[in-house]
């Protein structure tokens, strides 16, 4: 029988399978301190200052970033150990697959299992302090706001996975290492680029830009185009770019 | 089975480990992989793996580059390290995770081959002791069915009765579409199951030839002193006189010492090599 070399959904079935069931008891016993402590906090809330219970999302959401990044920071911790990594390297699945698997546990699995505790927790909550169901704090949970923190979750984890894959040591600091200096790289061209383009409209040392300083056209390029250019490369090319670029990282390794 | 050709690999750019290696291996052999430390036995059972590329050349298994790492050819190939990590799961757990990979995977060999190591589905693995680890993994990879075995120093941490264990197990438990690479320094433990032998040194293959013709080309004795006349080709000081290898232009039937083939074939590559051609 012949087989597919690139892609085949039964050994990333099998490949889903092995990494969840390998890793359930060590996950679940982090996930489970992470969100004990939550609802701890939520109890606290919903006795002392029930009120302010729905306010507890935005925490719920920040946790899930910070949790849902180091998580996935360390999603190739098989590929980087000495001992195990010829294991994960020799077992029979394409590249393509290592990495579906990956992204599919970290922005995908995560996420889901992470708002249903947060939803859990504010269940618990309201039943066990209050013993009424107040919908508010729920409506919190799945409000429009919090579908948009997961859908930002999931484009900015993408550049943690390629830290995972491409980093051997401390992945999550290196990640974010990486993403400081970026953004200051970046910063500079920009404000270099500024100073070049905006240097003659300079007033005794001082840049006073405003809209006399701009053509109708170049307005429209700042305060339309561009925005809606940075919006396209966010939502549609970030996850798509990072996800190649994790896969070379993957094709290419080594142990 | 393993085509290597013009196979140049160093680890940094300045090192070379191999400078232009060929290699072919055939199914139905338990081949030796014998070197110095750093000779690159280790390396070499990478590259065939796939787990390191090659800087020049090509590293192919059943006709598939290695470094591809294509799904079915790593069904192909079972690779057990010297030292590994096994998460802390359960045996039964392990199997029934990592056997779906293998088509081919023998359940019934599984069952009997945990038998034969006395070890059970319900071990914590990393409960395990070294050895038992080891056998474990042995039982696995032969259980795949894979038609390419890579070991590297499949009995260290073996205890005596395990290591004859482990001989009789591989005897019993290939078949002739297999092939096995066994990289080892323990040349004792194991002089009696690999033919052929393949020695690597100085990033090149310098000795390689099947048992057979190892004692039709070459005679291993222990003699009293070494003549002028009848110089050998390598010899040690031994318990009542030399341990030698001397050309066999006899034909005596005398039997392989692969620990003095080894030092001898180190010492005096050519003056051996040469043997085989008269």
């Amino acid at each position: 029988m012949k087989t597919n070399s690139i892609f085949s959904f039964r050994r990333l079935y099998l490949l889903l399978r092995r990494q969840l069931l390998s890793n359930a008891s060590a996950w679940l016993i982090a996930f489970g301190a992470v969100a004990g402590s939550l609802l701890v906090l939520s109890l606290l809330v919903a006795y002392f200052q029930p009120a302010n219970l729905a306010a507890l999302t935005g925490l719920y959401f920040t946790v899930m970033f910070i949790g849902g990044y180091i998580f996935t920071s360390n999603i190739f911790g098989e590929l980087h150990h000495a001992q195990r990594s010829y294991q994960y390297l020799t077992l029979p699945v394409s590249t393509t697959e290592r990495l579906f698997s990956a992204w599919i546990i970290t922005a995908i699995v995560f996420p889901v299992i992470a708002v249903l505790s947060m939803a859990l927790i504010v269940l618990i909550a309201n039943l066990v302090m209050n013993f009424t169901f107040d919908v508010t704090p729920f409506q919190s949970v799945f409000s429009k706001g919090s579908w948009t923190s997961v859908k930002v979750y999931m484009v900015t984890q993408s550049v943690f996975l390629l830290g995972a894959a491409y980093f051997r040591k401390n992945n999550f600091l290196k990640t974010v290492l990486a993403l400081f200096v970026v953004s200051v790289i970046f910063q500079i061209v920009i404000v270099t680029t500024a100073y070049f383009v905006f240097s003659p409209f300079a007033e005794e040392g001082a840049f006073n830009i405003g809209p006399q300083h701009m053509s109708q056209q170049m307005e429209n390029v700042f305060l339309t185009h561009v925005p809606a250019t940075a919006r396209v490369i966010f939502w549609y090319l970030t996850i798509p770019f990072f996800l190649i670029v994790t896969w070379f990282s993957l094709k290419e390794r080594q142990v | 089975m393993v085509q290597i050709e013009n196979l140049s690999f160093g680890y940094t750019r300045k090192q070379t480990l191999f400078d232009r290696l060929a290699l072919e291996l055939v199914p139905g052999n338990i081949y030796g992989l014998l070197g110095r430390n750093g000779a690159g036995k280790t390396t070499l059972l990478k590259v065939i793996a796939g787990l390191v590329f090659p800087r020049q050349g090509t590293s192919k298994v059943s006709g598939i580059e290695s470094g591809v790492r294509a799904p079915e050819v790593l069904a192909d190939i079972c690779f057990i390290p010297e030292e590994y990590h096994l998460p802390p799961i359960r045996i039964e757990r392990y199997v029934s995770l990592n056997a779906p990979f293998y088509s081919r995977f023998d359940h019934e060999k599984l069952a009997w081959l945990m038998k034969e190591f006395q070890l059970d589905l319900s071990h914590k693995l990393h409960q395990l002791s070294f050895g038992q680890k080891k056998k474990f993994l042995l039982a696995f990879g032969l259980s795949t069915s894979s038609r390419l075995l890579l070991m590297d120093e499949p009995t260290n941490g073996l205890d005596i009765p395990s290591k004859s264990q482990f001989r009789r197990v591989i005897a019993a438990s290939l078949t002739e579409e297999q092939s096995v690479v066994i990289s080892t320094h323990q040349v004792r433990d194991l002089e009696s199951l690999i033919d052929p032998v393949i020695i690597i040194d100085e990033g090149r293959i310098i000795f390689q030839q099947d048992v057979n013709s190892i004692t039709s080309a070459l005679a291993f004795e222990t003699i009293p002193e070494i003549k002028e006349n009848r110089q050998p080709l390598y010899y040690e000081e031994a318990l009542g006189g030399y341990a030698s290898i001397l050309p066999n232009v006899q034909d005596k039937d005398t039997r392989m010492d692969l620990e003095l083939l080894f030092n001898g074939v180190i010492a005096n590559t050519k003056g051996i090599n040469q043997a085989f051609k008269s």
